[in-house]
């Protein structure tokens, strides 16, 4: 090395040294207040009802996970364009937001639109208590990109605001809308005779007939990912004992996992897991399970209306997607036969201290419109929350099977959001259900570890509770 | 004196014929194929999996592929920018090696050979740094290499999303391990040319670089290697601290983005051609140049 | 010369240690000081909590599981892989009975047993998340099915899970040592293996009475290498286990908890206490080890 360069090293060094001061003060900037207000506005029109700033740039980061990036970049984002040309879009996509967006929120420097979805999303719970997310409600009482005498708010189903709403006010845009339940080979059921099985007895006789035929499998599950299973357990729990069963596990509401409905539906599964379980569930991720299902190695699995979409490279044309929601468990059933779990999904959200929070709003007022939701279904072959976006689109057998099942269950949704409000208890309930499908733990040491995790939440005062 | 070597010699045949014939030469050498086997199969492996299609990778493990699908790597290489990830990594390690080698060595000869006030308390401040765990770090690092991206003049080239900031970055972090090392070797090596040389006249900075540097170089070798390891595979630190720019992504980020990718996309091919991509220079680089980094990794950690 | 000196060792020090202070210490400087609030790492605002994220961390199971995992690691890892690098240095050395220099195809073996050692972490993790998969596309299951047999979950059940991970962890290791014993074994002067072969030695009493002594320097400077190692597990974990540490946290180990509870979980100031049991961990483990290996070395 010479001299020189030597000496200019030593010289940064020391203007860093000079700078380290000043730098551990700035690594907890001082917080400017919990909860955060609407971002405010700047002069609105008729052109821009949401006043943001046409001379600032509009930052995107989408999730580059099953639905790619190509429909903000092919359809949302030529769309804004269009009625705004001035706006500079600056378009990125990810699969690991956390990691890549959560030290810009450190920084103050988040971008202004965030599809916060995937396995590696950042934490809604944190980010609302630290007052990190713009108030969506100008966006709701705007007028709509295609009508002006309608708001948005009345163009879309309303789960989807009450899904990314917390302690009342609306901060995430669910998008997309999924319907869960039990998916199956059209081609498969009918070549082979099966009927979808209406009740429980139904469904494990027809496991009964699968597995003696002795070609297929008759279930399996994502078993790297037990989430996959406790979303049918508790989906089972909730048909059987009501709405108000889910509504007590989120609400961490003391013996809400001891509930007798809860420990029916897990018993039914566990039995489900000792006799019927593809061989090696326990060590396959979705896409191995999913593509053997593909493959004609197993009859059925639990799964979101994505599902067919996220299998499109390997599955057979004529393979015949469909899903049939959870059989009716007993005759005292608390809800009828169709109730589906519904979740309204793929989170967006507009970061409160972006620099142009307002152009992030009017982002999402463009994915709200009829061309954008309908195109966007048709491209990646997801339901949406937009109200009649698949009027006039062609849809993949799968994704129609799972529109008329919505359709069908009409009030009779269930839905839980403890997955979104405390990730780590989802963890835990994730972990012990894989153990109860593999028999390592009883249906009591199942709803025991589950309870003492929400019990052990309820007394954590670092955390902040919700409740819906 | 000639005698005895003759007989040592026939000992020496004695030995080596009993080697070649004894039951337990056999058993030696099935150890030994055994261990063989058991390293080399999961990469030949790979390799072959990466000519593999879809549906022959998810069928049975030991099937040999159909045809060659020499497509995988194609794909690997243009939609993976393997190329790319690896020439960035080729450029930050060479450059934060070297930082670390130079400023690594002249810590740790100054902390081992001269006495001054705040000696130990340096070195145990370097040293005690083997012991911090990295990802306690993480969160409070970023910000700092945000704030050196503000200083005047030299912040665009050590801010985030710079090679600079991550090569300072894996300096800072190689120095413990380097100036533990490099310390004792120091202390191991004689005086006695030092001294002459101060007694010739030869100044602190010329004793270090033309004397003591040439003789601790067994040490300095095996220091080098196991920071090239360290730092080539060093995976943590460009994912906080490179996020953003693609462009200037490492090789592990690039493996690892396309093993999260293989969850949704299922381009399971691609992946282990990308694998496969990695695995392969590294290597060929380390076959080539195995004896060197053999005799300098064991003359530094031997002495 | 005495202004000299100083301005030498000034000279010397300050950019290394201006880069360490600046890098190292001052980040984890502020981590121990967020080990002490309640910060969720988005927020700007840490709360002075006091020692409540420790005495939280006491009676966290899951936390302890992954201490338990870290320091089975510390004692088995350095032991198998020390084990059997040694056995190999010795076959590839000694050969067979008594004797020295290299056996035919020692070259070739220390080669090939070093390979894992150059490929990245992650690499290996996500090659042997193949090897071990369930069903008949992984390598060790494959054989198995055929033979109509069980298959078995490596991965997946969580009575062997951590031992494969182990396994994992010891394969990529025992190269580089069969190496370095190999040197080692190589600078023991051949008479001192002659002059005990002479007197009716056989290899078990060479390998026991000359070169496990004359190594024993090199063994402890390797236990060091392995057990800080050890300590730091994470990429194998994190890549290639179901649950990132599970199935129902059989794996899981104390970096990976600071991993979730910070990046997933954004508990920062939970996830830096944590950092700090594991600090002191090391710290524990380092003064030990410098400890006992202060022992007379065998002069040749």
């Amino acid at each position: 090395m010479t001299q020189l360069s030597r000496r200019e090293l030593l010289r940064s060094a020391v203007l860093a040294g000079v700078a380290l001061p000043v730098l551990s003060a700035c690594a907890s900037p001082v917080s400017n207040g919990g909860a955060s207000s609407a971002p405010a506005a700047g002069a609105t029109s008729a052109a821009n009802p949401l006043g943001f700033a046409a001379d600032k740039p509009l930052e995107i980061w989408v999730f580059d996970g099953g639905f790619g990036d190509g429909y903000a970049k092919d359809i949302h984002e030529p769309l804004i364009k269009a009625k705004h040309p001035t706006l500079e879009i600056k378009h990125n996509a990810t699969k690991e937001i956390a990691k890549t967006l959560q030290p810009r929120f450190a920084g103050g420097n988040p971008p202004e639109f965030i599809n916060n979805s995937g396995a590696n999303a950042m934490d809604f719970g944190a980010l609302v208590q630290d007052g990190q997310l713009a108030d969506l409600t100008p966006l709701y009482d705007a007028p709509s990109w295609d009508d002006p005498a309608v708001k948005v708010r009345d163009t879309i189903d309303p789960a989807a605001i009450a899904f990314g709403s917390y302690d009342g006010k609306p901060y995430v845009l669910n998008y997309a809308n999924t319907v869960w339940g039990i998916w199956y080979s059209q081609k498969l059921f009918d070549d082979e005779g099966w009927q979808v099985p209406k009740t429980w007895a139904e469904f494990t006789a027809l496991c009964e007939t699968i597995k003696k035929a002795g070609k297929t499998a008759p279930f399996t599950y994502a078993g790297k990912h037990p989430f996959y299973i406790y979303e049918a357990i508790l989906t089972l729990a909730a048909k059987i004992g009501g709405k108000d069963v889910l509504k007590n596990i989120d609400n961490l509401e003391d013996g809400a996992w001891k509930a007798e409905p809860v420990k029916q539906a897990a018993t039914a599964f566990a039995e489900l897991g000792a006799k019927y379980l593809l061989q090696g569930t326990a060590g396959l991720d979705h896409i191995q399970t999913q593509t053997a299902h593909n493959k004609g190695q197993v009859a059925m699995l639990p799964c979101g209306s994505w599902l067919e979409n996220e299998q499109k490279d390997s599955t057979p044309a004529d393979f015949g997607y469909a899903v049939f929601p959870l059989p009716d468990f007993g005759p005292s059933d608390a809800l009828p036969y169709g109730t589906m779990h519904i979740q309204p999904g793929e989170e967006y959200i507009v970061p409160a201290k972006s620099g142009n929070p307002r152009a992030g709003l009017e982002y999402m007022r463009a994915m709200l419109s009829k061309e954008g939701a309908g195109k966007f279904m048709e491209l990646v072959s997801t339901l949406t929350v937009v109200k009649g976006a698949g009027e006039g689109q062609t849809l993949k057998p799968g994704l129609k099977s799972a529109s008329t099942a919505l359709t069908a269950a009409g009030d009779n949704a269930v839905w839980f959001l403890f997955r979104k409000w405390y990730v780590d208890m989802h963890d835990e309930v994730a972990a012990a259900s894989g153990q109860l499908m593999s028999g390592k733990l009883t249906v009591d040491e199942w709803m025991e570890r589950a309870q003492k995790k929400a019990d052990s939440i309820k007394s954590d005062s670092s955390v902040k509770k919700f409740t819906r | 004196m000639a005698e005895a070597a003759i007989s040592r010699s026939r000992a020496h045949v004695r030995e080596e014929r009993r080697k070649r014939l004894g039951p337990l030469s056999i058993l030696t050498h099935l150890a030994l194929l055994i261990w063989t086997v058991l390293v080399a199969v999961p990469i030949v492996w790979t390799f072959l999996a990466s000519v593999k299609s879809e549906d022959e990778i998810f069928g049975n493990a030991w099937s040999l592929p159909a045809s060659l699908r020499f497509d995988n790597w194609a794909r690997a290489w243009e939609q993976a920018h393997i190329g790319q990830y690896m020439v960035n990594s080729v450029i930050v390690v060479a450059f934060s090696t070297f930082g670390t080698m130079l400023f690594g060595s002249m810590a740790a000869y100054v902390l081992a050979r001269y006495r001054f006030r705040g000696n130990r308390a340096i070195y145990l401040l370097f040293v005690s740094g083997l012991a911090f765990p990295v990802y306690l770090a993480l969160t409070p690092l970023f910000f700092v290499v945000q704030n050196m991206g503000t200083i005047p003049l030299i912040g665009q080239f050590i801010g985030l999303n710079t090679r600079g900031g991550l090569i300072l970055v894996y300096i800072a972090y190689s120095l413990p391990f380097t100036v533990f090392f490099l310390a004792a070797f120091f202390r191991t090596l004689p005086g006695a040319v030092a001294e002459a040389a101060f007694v010739d006249g030869a100044s602190h900075a010329r004793v270090f670089f033309q004397i003591m540097l040439p003789m601790a170089k067994p040490g300095i070798v095996s220091v080098t290697i196991f920071n090239v390891l360290g730092q080539w595979n060093q995976y943590q630190l460009p994912l906080v601290l490179l996020t953003s720019d693609r462009e200037k992504w490492v090789l592990t980020q690039g493996i690892a983005d396309i093993s999260t990718a293989a969850g949704y996309d299922a381009d399971w091919s691609a992946l282990f051609a990308a694998l496969s991509m990695a695995i392969l220079p590294m290597l060929i680089v380390y076959t080539l140049f195995q004896s060197q980094i053999q005799k300098g990794l064991t003359a530094g950690a031997l002495k | 010369m005495n202004y000299g000196r100083m301005r030498f060792v000034t000279g010397f020090l300050a950019i290394p240690v201006a880069l360490y202070v600046i890098y190292v210490i001052a980040p984890y400087a502020q981590a121990f000081y967020i080990a002490f609030t309640d910060w969720r790492g988005v927020s700007a605002s840490p709360r002075f909590v006091g020692t409540e994220n420790f005495r939280r961390l006491a009676g966290d199971g899951i936390f302890w599981e992954a201490v338990g995992h870290n320091l089975l690691l510390l004692i088995l890892m350095p032991l198998l892989t020390l084990v059997i690098a040694l056995f190999f240095a010795f076959l590839l050395n000694a050969g067979g009975r008594g004797g020295t220099g290299g056996i035919w195809g020692s070259k070739f073996y220390r080669v090939v047993f070093f390979f894992p050692q150059v490929l990245a972490i992650a690499v290996v993790a996500v090659l042997f998340q193949q090897v071990f998969r369930p069903d008949r596309s992984g390598m060790l299951n494959a054989p198995l099915i055929a033979l109509g047999l069980e298959p078995v979950g490596f991965l997946s059940d969580t009575d062997i899970a951590f031992w494969s991970i182990l396994g994992v962890l010891v394969w990529q290791a025992v190269g580089f040592y069969v190496v370095l014993f190999s040197a080692g074994i190589a600078s023991i002067p051949r008479d001192m293996f002659e002059a005990a072969a002479i007197d009716g030695a056989g290899g078990a009493q060479l390998f026991f009475r000359i070169t496990l002594p004359l190594l024993w320097d090199t063994i402890q400077v390797g236990w060091v290498y392995l057990g800080i190692a050890a300590l730091d597990v994470f990429a194998v974990v994190w890549v290639m286990t179901a649950e990132q540490g599970g199935p129902d946290h059989s794996t899981t180990v104390m970096a990976a908890e600071i991993y979730r509870n910070a990046f997933q979980y954004f508990k920062f100031g939970y996830a830096s206490a944590m950092g700090v049991v594991l600090f002191f961990f090391t710290i524990g483990f380092a003064a030990l080890a410098l400890r006992l290996s202060r022992r007379e070395r065998i002069e040749f």
